[in-house]
């Protein structure tokens, strides 16, 4: 799938992601990689400035972990990051069936 | 390690340092640390470099738009308090029974104009602000535009609270010395939020953000009536403006006053520092119009984002 295709929709594949438990920037790109089935292919590091953004947004909050020495940043979702990754795949379900029946 | 060498100097060399920089540096460093040899995958420096400066400019700008206005409130508050307070102070005093006229004549100034101007700028700003609050990334143009609104916005603010402590200081020996401490106090904390917050637009100034498209102008902002033909005519809106701030200020102190001819003074009064505002900030604040810088090669145009 072209990169361009999924920057569009990378902050809804980030929510759904970090929504399954809170996640470091590491694990989410091998979680999205794992459950497209290697679909995305995209810039690994294009994820953490949307990461940053996702948290300015209030979607996300972050904090710091230490896992075998070494510091690293673990997201998780907020309520409204639940609230609004909702009503994202509520407007992707739409947008899917639409393009499904005219190509269809 | 030479890629993560090279994302810290292109962080910096976009105004992007200290914690900031170190907590994105910690994460990638984190990411290669899981699976050495992956920097490639992770793109080229440069690119994600723009990426964070042009994401964190546009987050920065909001946010000191909204501190400024939070410490323009704290200073509204302090010149509202002082002006309920002053009647049981036993105010409020004569010019003639100040200190100085040097002290008196600023200080008025600052009281009466400047708030008008951090309220103008300030709505301004944070009006841009929230309007373009779910846009991930801004062009360079709209980001200057929203940092000027503020520093005009705070740089008013300050103004104000220095005209207040310059009246404390005319009327010390006239008004009761619990109002001298009350409004001092207020002052003093209202200059600590305008500080605190100019510190905030400042370091928001630092990060250079890529991304090319118009910065926009107050008919964006504000869905005012044939703003077509005013946009091409912007003198006719410091006209249109000062014209309606004058009759406002007749008709309010009119009323007040029970004083047509103060009325008609005060309106006056008003009008032409609203035209002289107009004519000496109006670029500042997007009220006339910037001239456009055409597009720079390797300037990334404005994409919309979800």
């Amino acid at each position: 799938m072209k990169p361009d295709a999924v920057s569009g929709q990378l902050e809804s594949l980030i929510l759904a992601t970090v929504a399954e438990s809170p996640a470091h920037g590491y694990a989410i790109v091998q979680q999205l990689k794992q459950r497209s089935g290697g679909a995305f292919d995209l810039a690994e590091g294009t994820v953490y400035p949307a990461l940053h953004r996702l948290e300015h947004e209030g979607l996300l909050s972050s904090s710091w972990s230490v896992e075998t020495g070494r510091r690293r940043r673990v997201y998780q979702l907020t309520r409204a990051g639940r609230s609004t990754l909702g009503e994202r795949r509520r407007e992707w379900g739409r947008f899917a069936q639409a393009v499904e029946a005219v190509l269809e | 390690m030479i890629w993560l060498e090279q994302l810290e100097h292109e962080l910096g060399a976009r105004g992007i340092k200290g914690r900031r920089r170190e907590r994105i540096l910690v994460e990638l460093r984190d990411h290669i640390a899981c699976e050495p040899g992956c920097e490639a995958r992770l793109g080229d420096p440069v690119a994600l470099a723009v990426s964070f400066a042009d994401e964190l400019g546009a987050a920065e700008a909001r946010r000191s738009a909204f501190g400024a206005v939070a410490a323009l409130v704290v200073a509204a508050v302090a010149l509202i308090v002082s002006q309920l307070a002053i009647g049981a102070a036993g105010g409020p005093p004569g010019f003639e029974h100040g200190h100085s006229l040097a002290l008196f004549v600023p200080a008025a100034l600052g009281m009466l104009l400047a708030p008008q101007v951090a309220l103008v700028a300030g709505t301004l700003a944070v009006v841009r602000a929230l309007r373009r609050r779910r846009a991930g990334v801004l062009p360079a143009a709209e980001l200057e535009l929203i940092r000027r609104r503020t520093r005009v916005a705070l740089l008013a603010g300050l103004a104000t609270i220095l005209g207040l402590e310059l009246y404390v200081v005319d009327f010390s020996s006239v008004l009761a010395a619990w109002w001298l401490a009350l409004v001092g106090g207020a002052a003093a904390l209202a200059a600590l939020a305008l500080l605190a917050a100019m510190r905030g637009l400042s370091q928001a100034g630092e990060i250079v953000s890529e991304v090319d498209g118009p910065s926009g102008d107050i008919f964006d902002d504000v869905p005012l009536p044939g703003s077509r033909w005013l946009r091409r005519r912007p003198w006719y809106l410091g006209a249109l403006a000062a014209i309606g701030v004058t009759a406002v200020m007749t008709l309010f102190v009119w009323h007040a006053e029970r004083s047509l001819v103060e009325g008609l003074e005060r309106g006056v009064l008003e009008g032409i520092a609203a035209a002289v505002g107009f004519a000496l900030l109006g670029r500042a604040v997007g009220t006339r119009p910037v001239r456009q810088q055409a597009p720079s090669a390797g300037r990334r145009p404005e994409t919309p984002r979800r």
